[in-house]
């Protein structure tokens, strides 16, 4: 098969002792700036450019191809250490990553992130691989009423974070939603919710709004009741994970993958929205649902797998078409043109020597990663060790970094902590968090596909269901929305035939 | 018995006048002539009047106590307000001082009064702690990435 | 042998690259320029960030300057970054800001109180012209039947780009207004950025978009979207895509970028930063830079610049207000 002799060309490329220190170097970077919250991947690639006036360009994209990977390793480890997640990815592994942590099973908990990222990972580049030319068709197929679908399939995963009361569940969420829709309306240039305030203009970020609802809302309810101090259980076990987690972990790696890496190469599919699915399908298909929210540990082997797989999914239209679907892909190949070279439709067969040099990196890197990971999970773990005033004191001020160190903005600071209060009184009250987060990632995205979808057809609502991707993504929308009650209906009416309803 | 849930009560009166400052941010979104099918207001009023709705329903709810609160939390222990005053010093302190005084002595500060807030009593040596990690962090950030996360006096001579 | 010595060369970038510019304020400002200062209102990768960049590795090959720091402040076109240049950066003999026409829209579509009349015009650096383009399989081969369809129906004719009140859509806007339909109509769909427009494009479910020619060029290389026309008052060089005007459509439109100084610094130190732009634009270094990024060159200096700025406010204003954005 042509494909493999290229990659075995690009493996040639990547395995050189050279590049091989650049891989180790680009992911080293990457966990230590995916740990920060605020600071990502893109805004690192960016600042490491001037590079590419220095380093031959295969060496520059596997750096950065390193720290795209890396940042996504390191993200997860503050969410299950910390609470604290840096990438807006890893968000949802905070939920029950967390929680385990709690339980003394962090070591556990690192270890199925760390192994169904490189499962994942390792799927998502295969596809990658060999996929990516019907890939991309079939994704530029997505058209903005296919996608305003997609969407009200998604916030049916809500459902898994509700918590214990439906009211309070959809009022995290609508709160979501109004956070989301601070700044300028992109259709039309209108400010929203900016109370007059320059800062607020390009909206809230969302990571600024998990770290302070997780993170110092956290830290204060923790404050409140010193009395829990001592629940940050001691470590369990040696550190690593038993036959059960095994057992439950390793579907929950490939489902993650199967929703990742499709998610990733939509124009517009983005890394998070895979990580709220995966999260709900784990929970439902889980047969240990009343784990979830107390430590599931399904629920940080989906959505890490699912993550992973969309970064690799990102550069499948990156490399088949030169488009550049996410922020860290813009400036790769904002990159490119530094060299000379010019990324397009073309790229692959201009430049193959660069793309599959490239591709075979990734492969390179996410092995690197393991094996820096895996041992260190036993080791990371340990940070729950310090004793708790320098603990979260130590949260608090790694807090600080992200959302000062990038925008330097005292606003931005006084928001973290705002919603670090109200972050206090959601935990306090019973109210569940991760919906707000929810929210503010697909309240937007819906809203602006929907507004597109009505431009372009002129009002016509019927689009959603003239359109056949948007009709049968709205079909199953229905089907996971009403089967659950159709089913249970029928189950009572079979189990009493000759018996009528109480009425209540 | 039926006991008024003052907190509750007082939550969802709260969650009724974010709702109503929504509305009224809402109806302040300049809507320009421009071509739009759907413009920037009806997704914030279907959000506000959701949030409004749902304020209403948890106040009715509080209302005939009904709503239960987990109990874990709730049974426990009062809260302790001073490590809560400790906690808000120490991010007041860190906003208000970033600016002047540059990144570490305020993180130091910040560390030093959450370790207050939990029970540390030994304030030097946490600020020490404290600005020993914010130094490491600022010289990580500024350093490698070139970024200047709040310079101030003590980071110059880094 | 050829490892070890890519190894040495790798530690020593590595180590360049890890100590990037972090020169601090208070180090000696003397009369030369030793650290130039250059702030930047958009967060890094950008076009404006790119250029500042690429002044930086001019400046510095060409001899010009010791070293330079680069400040970030995005957000909102440079809304949000202005008003901390005028305010924080007032006086500073050595700094740059660096923005361009987005900018300029920006302001008055976000009715900033800060214009960029309060800032001191230096250079005008680079251009980009934008295209108009349609998808490979679209019936419509020409700006006349793209505008034929749009008079026709207004509401049928879709139009991608970047944000709302950005450079994409004000020359979608006088495209409607110099072939006598109404601004206000043109049914815009705006996108985060080129990538999710392209895409869009690409699978036809728009029927037109605009963008720089450097975002749309390899698609158009390709095949995969034909370029209707350019916003250029000529031919340009190497790209074999007629202007608007030479189909009818009297509009040209430069997406230009250049720098600006603090207000209220000296004469002298204008004087010197504009005679620091005119020789880095002389410069190879710059030239070379031109060239790897694309860039038209369109460097205007002094006071020509200041008026250029003040004949694209207006228009710009005027295309805004009918469009209902400003």
């Amino acid at each position: 098969m042509e494909t493999l002799g290229f990659l075995a060309d690009g493996f040639a490329i990547a395995l050189q002792p050279a590049n091989l220190l650049w891989a180790l170097l680009g992911v080293t970077l990457g966990t230590a700036v995916g740990v920060l919250p605020g600071l990502g991947p893109a805004l690192t690639i960016a600042l490491l450019l001037p590079i590419t006036f220095s380093v031959p360009a295969t060496a520059a994209f596997i750096l950065f191809a390193g720290i795209y990977y890396g940042a996504m390793y390191g993200g997860s480890t503050t969410s299950i250490l910390l609470n604290t997640p840096g990438e807006s990815a890893t968000i949802i592994t905070a939920l029950e990553g967390h929680k385990m942590a709690r339980q003394g099973r962090a070591a556990a908990a690192l270890a199925t992130a760390a192994i169904g990222s490189f499962v994942a990972g390792t799927i998502g580049i295969l596809g990658l691989t060999f996929l990516a030319p019907p890939l991309v068709e079939l994704a530029l197929q997505f058209g903005p009423a296919d996608y305003f679908s997609l969407m009200v399939v998604s916030f049916i995963a809500v459902s898994a974070v509700l918590g214990s009361s439906v009211l309070r569940g959809l009022t995290s969420l609508g709160l979501g939603l109004l956070l989301g829709l601070v700044g300028i309306d992109m259709q039309t240039g209108q400010p929203r919710f900016t109370f007059g305030l320059p800062e607020l203009l390009d909206g809230i970020n969302v990571i600024v709004v998990a770290v302070g609802l997780f993170a110092v809302g956290e830290t204060l309810y923790l404050a409140a009741r010193p009395k829990y101090h001592g629940s940050i259980a001691p470590l369990k076990g040696r550190g690593w994970m038993t036959r059960s987690d095994w057992a439950r972990s390793w579907k929950a790696w490939l489902r993650g993958a199967a929703l990742g890496f499709p998610f990733g190469t939509l124009p517009a599919g983005g890394a998070e929205v895979p990580t709220f699915v995966s999260y709900y399908v784990e929970k439902k298909l889980s047969k240990h649902p009343e784990e979830f929210g107390h430590g599931a540990i399904e629920g940080v082997a989906g959505p890490e797998a699912a993550n992973n797989a969309s970064a690799a999914g990102v550069l499948v239209p990156m490399l088949a078409l030169g488009l550049p679907t996410s922020a860290t892909a813009a400036i790769m190949l904002s990159a490119f043109q530094s060299y000379g070279i010019n990324p397009g439709p073309l790229l692959l067969q201009s430049q193959p020597e660069l793309v599959w040099g490239l591709i075979a990196s990734l492969y390179v890197g996410n092995v690197i990663l393991l094996i820096l990971n895996l041992p260190l999970a036993g080791l990371w773990a340990k940070v729950l060790a310090i004793p708790a005033p320098w603990l979260y004191g130590g949260i608090l001020v790694f807090a600080t970094i992200g959302t000062y160190g990038i925008s330097q903005s005292p606003i931005d600071l006084i928001l973290l902590y705002i919603i670090g209060g109200m972050g206090y009184l959601m935990r306090r009250f019973d109210y569940p968090t991760a919906p707000v987060i929810i929210g503010m990632i697909l309240g937007p995205f819906a809203e602006q596909e929907f507004r597109r979808a009505m431009t372009i057809s002129g009002g016509d609502l019927t689009v959603f269901v003239t359109r056949p991707l948007s009709l049968t993504l709205l079909i199953i929308a229905a089907v996971l929305l009403l089967g659950p009650i159709l089913l249970r209906r029928r189950m009572v009416q079979r189990r009493s035939p000759f018996r009528h309803h109480h009425d209540n | 018995m039926r006991r008024l849930a003052r907190p509750e009560v007082l939550l969802s009166l709260g969650v009724i006048a974010l709702g109503l400052v929504a509305l009224d941010q809402t109806w302040r979104i300049p809507v320009s002539p421009l071509y739009a099918k759907v413009g920037p207001t009806a997704m914030a009023y279907a959000a506000s009047i959701l949030l409004l709705g749902l304020g209403v329903a948890s106040l009715i709810q509080a209302w005939l106590g009904r709503w239960q609160i987990d109990a874990e939390a709730e049974a426990s222990e009062p809260v302790q307000w001073r490590s809560v005053g400790w906690l808000l010093a120490g991010l007041v302190l860190n906003v208000g001082l970033i600016g002047p005084l540059g990144f570490v002595p305020a993180s130091a500060l910040l560390f030093a009064c959450t370790a207050r807030a939990f029970g540390s009593f030994r304030p030097f040596r946490d600020l020490l702690i404290g600005a020993v990690f914010a130094a490491i962090a600022y010289f990580g950030f500024a350093k490698l990435l070139g970024i200047n996360i709040g310079a101030g006096l003590l980071e110059g001579l880094l | 042998m050829m490892q070890r010595r890519d190894f040495i060369r790798m530690a020593l970038y590595g180590s360049a690259a890890l100590s990037l510019p972090m020169a601090f304020g208070r180090s000696a400002q003397a009369q030369a320029i030793d650290t130039l200062k250059l702030f930047v209102p958009a967060n890094p990768g950008g076009g404006w960030d790119q250029t500042a960049r690429s002044m930086e590795q001019a400046l510095k090959a060409a001899g010009l300057i010791k070293g330079a720091q680069v400040t970030n402040v995005g957000g909102a076109g440079g809304a949000v970054g202005l008003p901390q240049f005028v305010n924080q950066w007032k006086g500073q003999g050595n700094a740059l800001m660096v923005g361009g026409m987005v900018m300029v829209g920006a302001l008055i579509a976000n009715r900033s109180p800060i214009k960029l009349t309060q800032v001191t015009p230096i250079a005008r650096l680079t251009g980009e012209y934008q295209v108009v383009v349609v998808p490979a399989n679209s019936p419509h081969k020409s700006m006349q039947d793209l505008i034929a369809a749009f008079k026709a129906d207004p509401s049928k004719v879709s139009w991608a780009g970047g944000s709302a009140g950005g450079s994409d859509h004000i020359l979608a806007g006088m495209i409607a207004k110099a072939s006598g339909g109404d601004p206000k109509k043109v049914a815009y769909v705006a996108y985060p950025g080129g990538g999710p427009a392209q895409a869009a494009l690409l699978g036809a479910q728009v029927t037109c978009g605009i963008s720089g020619y450097g975002e749309f060029g390899e698609q158009i290389k390709a095949g995969k979207l034909r370029a209707l026309g350019i916003s250029a008052d000529k031919r340009q060089p190497g790209i074999d895509i007629p202007t608007l005007k030479e189909q009818g459509v009297d509009v040209e439109l430069v997406n230009w970028r250049g720098v600006f100084a603090p207000p209220g610094v000296k004469p002298q130190d204008r004087d010197a930063m504009i005679d620091l732009m005119a020789k880095m634009n002389d410069s190879p270094a710059w030239k070379e830079q031109l060239k790897a990024k694309d860039w038209t060159p369109l460097f205007l200096a002094g006071d020509d610049y200041a008026r250029y700025i003040e004949a694209e406010n207006k228009r710009i204003e005027g295309i805004l207000t009918e469009l209902g954005l400003a």
